[in-house]
Parts: C-alpha cells; sequence; structure tokens
C-alpha cells in the first residue's frame, strides 16, 4: 500500500516540533531546568529497580540460602568484604601508610592544633553510568550517604581508597556527585616544591584532567610522572592531597601548554566512599 | 493504546540493550545506536505515515531514559521520521542494499551529531569513521537475518 508524501499542514508540524526540540536542547545546554526532572527519574529508575530486586530476586536468593549452606558462607563473605573495604575507609584518613596527604604529619597537627575539622561520613555508590564515564564529557555519580544527618553536603569532598574522586554538588534523594573528570570541574593544583599553580579542568576522558598554562607566566620545568597536589586555593578541597601524576605535556603554542595529569583515583573501583566535610 | 504500550516497552528494551552493549564497542571505537535503528525501521516498515508529535514523544522518552540532552533525540527522531515519511514511496524502488546503505549512513550521521553534542571535547573522526562502516555492516546483517528469519516470528507494531 501506498504512503501518501506529508502534506504542507505536516511539513509545517515537523518543522514546529523540530525548532521546539532545538530550543529544548539548547535551554538544557546552556541552563540546568531540566535537571529535577532527570534526577527525578534516575531516583524512580534506581527505586524501583531496588523494589523490583527487593520482590523478585532477593526471595528466590533467601529460598536458594536455606536450601544451601555455600551460598550463606557467600552471603557471609559479602558482609566481610564489606566490613573490611568500610574499615579501609574508616582508617583511611588517620593511617600513616595512606597517599592522601603529602604531609603525613598533617593529621596529627590537624587534630592537636584544631586546624581542620576531619569529619566524614560513609556512602554508598548508587548509581554510575560507565557509558557516559567512558565515552562521554559529563560524568556525574549518585551516592548515597549512611547515617545521614541534617547537615547539607553540598560541596563535601568525596574520596574512596585510592584518593579524591569529586565533589557534592546536588542533593535529593541521593547525592549527586561531580567526578573530577567531568569537563564542567575545576581543580587547583600544584606541584610539590608549591613553585607552580594551576586550574586543572575535567578532561572527559575517564581517568584524567588537563592543566592549561601560560609557560611565559609560570617558567617553572614540569616533567613526566612529577606528582601534583590539591593547592586548596578553591575552597572545596583540602590543601597537600595527592591527586595523581604527570602522563604527558604537550606545548600547543608558546603560550598555552597542556599537560595531562593520570588521576590515582578511579570511581569505577568499590562501592564504597568517604564523604568530607571541611 | 495496547500497540503503544507495546513499542514503548520495545523501546525501553532496546535502549537497554544499547546501552549495555555501547560500553563493550567503545573499546573498538563502535558506537552502534541500536535505539536509533529500532525507531527508523519502524518508521521506515509502518503502513502510514508517522506523526510529527509521536516522533516528538518517542525522542523526548528515549532522551529521558538514556540521561542525554533534552532534544538531542528529538530533532533527530523528528528529522529522520520527515525524511523516511517524504521518502517512503521512493524506498520501494529501492534494492536492500541502498535501503542498508541509507540506514548505515543515518545511523552514522546520529553519532556524530550526538558525539558533537554530548562529546564535544573528544570527538573523534576514528570512532565516526570506524562506527560508519560497523553501521553499514549491521544493517546488511540484519536484513540478511530478516529475509532468512521465519516470517511467522515477526512483530507486529
Amino acid at each position: 500500500m501506498a504512503r501518501a508524501a506529508p502534506t504542507f499542514g505536516q511539513k509545517l508540524s515537523f518543522i514546529f516540533f523540530i525548532t521546539l526540540g532545538s530550543l529544548i536542547l539548547y535551554i538544557d545546554i546552556t541552563s540546568n531546568n531540566f535537571q529535577s526532572i532527570k534526577n527525578g527519574f534516575k531516583s524512580f529508575k534506581i527505586s524501583s529497580f531496588y523494589i523490583a530486586k527487593e520482590i523478585s530476586i532477593e526471595p528466590l536468593k533467601s529460598i536458594l540460602s536455606h536450601s544451601k549452606s555455600k551460598s550463606q558462607l557467600v552471603m557471609e563473605n559479602k558482609n566481610l568484604r564489606e566490613a573490611l573495604e568500610l574499615s579501609y575507609l574508616n582508617n583511611y584518613l588517620i593511617s600513616k601508610e595512606n597517599i592522601f596527604f603529602k604531609d603525613k604529619e598533617i593529621i596529627k597537627k590537624a587534630y592537636n592544633e584544631n586546624k581542620y575539622k576531619f569529619e566524614y561520613d560513609i556512602a554508598y555508590l548508587k548509581s554510575i553510568d560507565p557509558n557516559m564515564y567512558k565515552c562521554c564529557d559529563q560524568h556525574r555519580m549518585f551516592i548515597e550517604i549512611r547515617q545521614n544527618t541534617d547537615n547539607s553536603y553540598v560541596e563535601s569532598i568525596v574520596f574512596n581508597t585510592e584518593g579524591l574522586v569529586g565533589q557534592i554538588i546536588g542533593e535529593s534523594k541521593f547525592y549527586e556527585v561531580l567526578l573530577l573528570t567531568d569537563i564542567s570541574h575545576s581543580l587547583p593544583i600544584k606541584l610539590n616544591s608549591s613553585e607552580f599553580f594551576c586550574n586543572a579542568k575535567g578532561s572527559g576522558r575517564s581517568g584524567y584532567i588537563i592543566c592549561t598554562y601560560n609557560p611565559l607566566v609560570w617558567t617553572k620545568e614540569v616533567k613526566e610522572n612529577q606528582i601534583f597536589y590539591t593547592s586548596g586555593l578553591g575552597g572545596i578541597y583540602p590543601k597537600d592531597i595527592e591527586v595523581g601524576y604527570v602522563s604527558s605535556i604537550e606545548a600547543v603554542d608558546s603560550t598555552q601548554t597542556n599537560i595531562e595529569i593520570k588521576l590515582l583515583a578511579n570511581p569505577l573501583n568499590g562501592n564504597v566512599f568517604g564523604v568530607l566535610s571541611y | 493504546m495496547v500497540s503503544f504500550l507495546k513499542r514503548l516497552f520495545l523501546i525501553i528494551f532496546i535502549n537497554f540493550i544499547d546501552q549495555n552493549i555501547t560500553l563493550l564497542f567503545s573499546k573498538i571505537f563502535i558506537i552502534i545506536p541500536l535505539t536509533f535503528l529500532a525507531f527508523s525501521f519502524y518508521v521506515y516498515k509502518s503502513y502510514k505515515n508517522i506523526s510529527p508529535l509521536e516522533a516528538f514523544s518517542f525522542g523526548f522518552f528515549v532522551d529521558l531514559i538514556s540521561d542525554s540532552y533534552f532534544g538531542l533525540n528529538t530533532i533527530i527522531y523528528c528529522s529522520t521520521t520527515y525524511f523516511i515519511n517524504q521518502n517512503a514511496n521512493s524506498f520501494k524502488l529501492f534494492s536492500y542494499l541502498q535501503i542498508c546503505l541509507f540506514f548505515g549512513l543515518s545511523a552514522s550521521a546520529y553519532v556524530g551529531f550526538s558525539q558533537l553534542i554530548i562529546n564535544l571535547y573528544n570527538f573523534s573522526y576514528e570512532t565516526l569513521l570506524v562506527s560508519s562502516f560497523a553501521n553499514i555492516i549491521f544493517c546488511f546483517l540484519i536484513a540478511l537475518i530478516a529475509s532468512y528469519f521465519p516470517k511467522r516470528f515477526s512483530i507486529k507494531l
């Protein structure tokens, strides 16, 4: 059966809807007006997934665990692993072996001089889109904070057992974390010697941030594998936290050089995070 | 209504598969937009013209479930629907090869456009080129399977 070609009215409708779509796209890119709808849908998706899992898979799992002692051991193992991971995280800031801070004595000083308030909460990963993390510019994840107090966690930093992961930018049912690699993220960093400072922007690629500077202004030579630390200048991240090391240096022109920094922490490793109110 | 719900669940299901295979294929610079191809195929196979409102609604819904910018899929779905509606009768004169080429290239256009919007800072021509070949081959495979697959198993939308 032949299909009639679109009439003039239908063509106008198409033009109208394409224009409307373009307008919505422009508004969404330039502002955060649709963020609440997206977050609401994500919360709904995550909650429905858990409810569906509770209703469908969990009863089956419990039947199997009753029938098999092996599965009980697996569950016990899982719980122990989680507890171990939690204890690693709990001891992370005060552990002497950690690489979180450049100066290992800073924790002692901080406690003695009441300089910093190192209170942190434990958070669990709720969702992260690995597709977006691997392919695209927008790197976000959602976490749920255990023993949630009335404090606002916005602008709190998030870390895992490997180091810094990002900062919280929004709160609803779950907390939205802007990862360091997101292109809209900016992190003030410096070298160990404090002779070189720059703002590292997220590269949009997993595991890398990019620091762009003018070599005419900063004459200090930066070499590959040199370690970068937070400078504490932005007011969000505490100073002297190890961020990553230089993986490549690209001289764009005489006034611009890009340093690619490989981050130490990967947000995809582990489900437990620490949220530090600094 | 039942037909609409069927289409909606099919879109959700295909989008779920789409998101899962994307991670797998992204390592070899291939993006196959399954949801877009499924919708294009639906518009192509439909006996009547798909209305712009339907294309807009599906595009908007896909934007929501795939966590992309609102309007991105909407524009592409509306444009594709218009193009297929406009040339629906001309397609009948084309061979399978030409149809596959058309769908493969339109999927590549989708990849290019969406990468420009969501991944501008790391836009890769390598991904675009490899994806174009992969999409054309994928469309050939689908056409081959459709030709040899028993008709009684086909889904009526």
